[in-house]
């Protein structure tokens, strides 16, 4: 296997992303409601979340109809209104519970990738 | 979208846009019709809004930033759940099924039913124990539930477990009447009654 392959490399990528991206939706509207464009630049400037943009919008969609997210309707200075999504208190609660398991999945996945060429568990250096 | 020349009116949503909503409609026929008409609104806007704040931009580039008409409605259709297995199934019953939570009534049954029972065979043995002990148990579910604010759950412990705890105590300490008297009755009704409400008022403002 080419460790540097683009393709395998942006499989891998999108298969991460498939879990953690509705998280990361949940997460950028954590502190105030955000509209859809607002989203997607965010999402397009962290690099490894970046995706085919009109991707995000059925997962939007989903997201409002699990209740996880509500969205109103707000007039903008320029150009046509806004539609903003909030976190509901549901869509709180499973943004809590992933940022709660998530350090520790890190970890573990950190720790299969790092500990492989020993096999032993206690670490000398 | 595949001419990405600007139309004769570079403010106005035709040409390339028009062509591009009507292939993620097109690729998204299997959609129930009110989803895929959801999808182009939104669409839609995000190509309005982003040419309202980027007016330099063309609008080829938008459209090819939102990415491949197919792999958009693709996307849509595994998250309506006809298209992809890990789609989840609708229903307020999918996050408690998931964190594996027991349902919110068993607690307020158990705190709430062995009261019941004990009042109207106050006389059999071994039953106060075993109530004693499912009532126990309810307060402790109740207490790890996530289905309640931390203030709910001390409200409803005090109210259901500790209060007629207590009222016992004073009660068979500061009266001679035999339980299974009209007054024990009464007292046992009382707390009863205290014992339904608080689960009522557990039960009403639950969370999902």
């Amino acid at each position: 296997m080419e460790p540097g392959d683009p393709t395998k490399q942006a499989r891998a990528a999108a298969q991460l992303r498939k879990g953690v991206l509705e998280y990361c939706v949940l997460a950028l509207m954590r502190d105030r409601p955000r509209y859809g464009v607002e989203l997607l630049h965010a999402l397009e400037e962290s690099g490894a979340l970046a995706t085919s943009q009109g991707t995000v919008y059925p997962l939007l969609s989903r997201l409002r109809r699990e209740d996880l997210v509500t969205t109103t309707w707000q007039e903008s200075a320029s150009g046509p209104p806004r539609r903003y999504y909030a976190l509901t208190a549901t869509g709180r609660a499973a943004l809590d519970e992933f940022t709660h398991v998530w350090p520790g999945f890190r970890d573990a996945v950190d720790g299969f990738l790092t500990a492989a060429p020993q096999p032993s568990a206690g670490d000398p250096a | 979208m595949k001419t990405p020349t600007s139309p004769t009116s570079p403010t106005s949503p035709a040409g390339p846009v028009r062509d591009y909503l009507l292939a993620v409609e097109r690729e998204a026929a299997a959609l129930p019709a009110d989803r895929r008409q959801e999808l182009l609104a939104d669409l839609a806007e995000h190509i309005d809004v982003t040419r309202a704040e980027r007016p330099g931009v063309a609008p080829g580039e938008i459209l090819a930033e939102l990415g491949d008409p197919r792999t958009i409605a693709a996307t849509a259709l595994a998250e309506a759940g006809s298209g992809g297995a890990e789609a989840p199934a609708p229903g307020g019953a999918v996050p408690s099924v998931r964190r594996g939570r027991v349902h919110p009534l068993v607690p307020l049954l158990m705190l709430a039913l062995p009261y019941l029972v004990t009042t109207f065979l106050p006389d059999v043995p071994g039953l106060a124990l075993c109530s004693g002990l499912v009532r126990i148990a309810g307060g402790v579910l109740l207490c790890t539930s996530v289905h309640w604010a931390p203030v709910r759950k001390v409200v409803g412990v005090v109210l259901s477990l500790v209060a007629p705890t207590v009222a016992g105590i004073v009660w068979r300490e500061t009266t001679v009447a035999p339980a299974g008297d009209t007054p024990a009755l009464v007292a046992n009704l009382v707390v009863l009654a205290v014992v339904a409400a608080t689960s009522v008022w557990l039960w009403r403002t639950r969370r999902a």
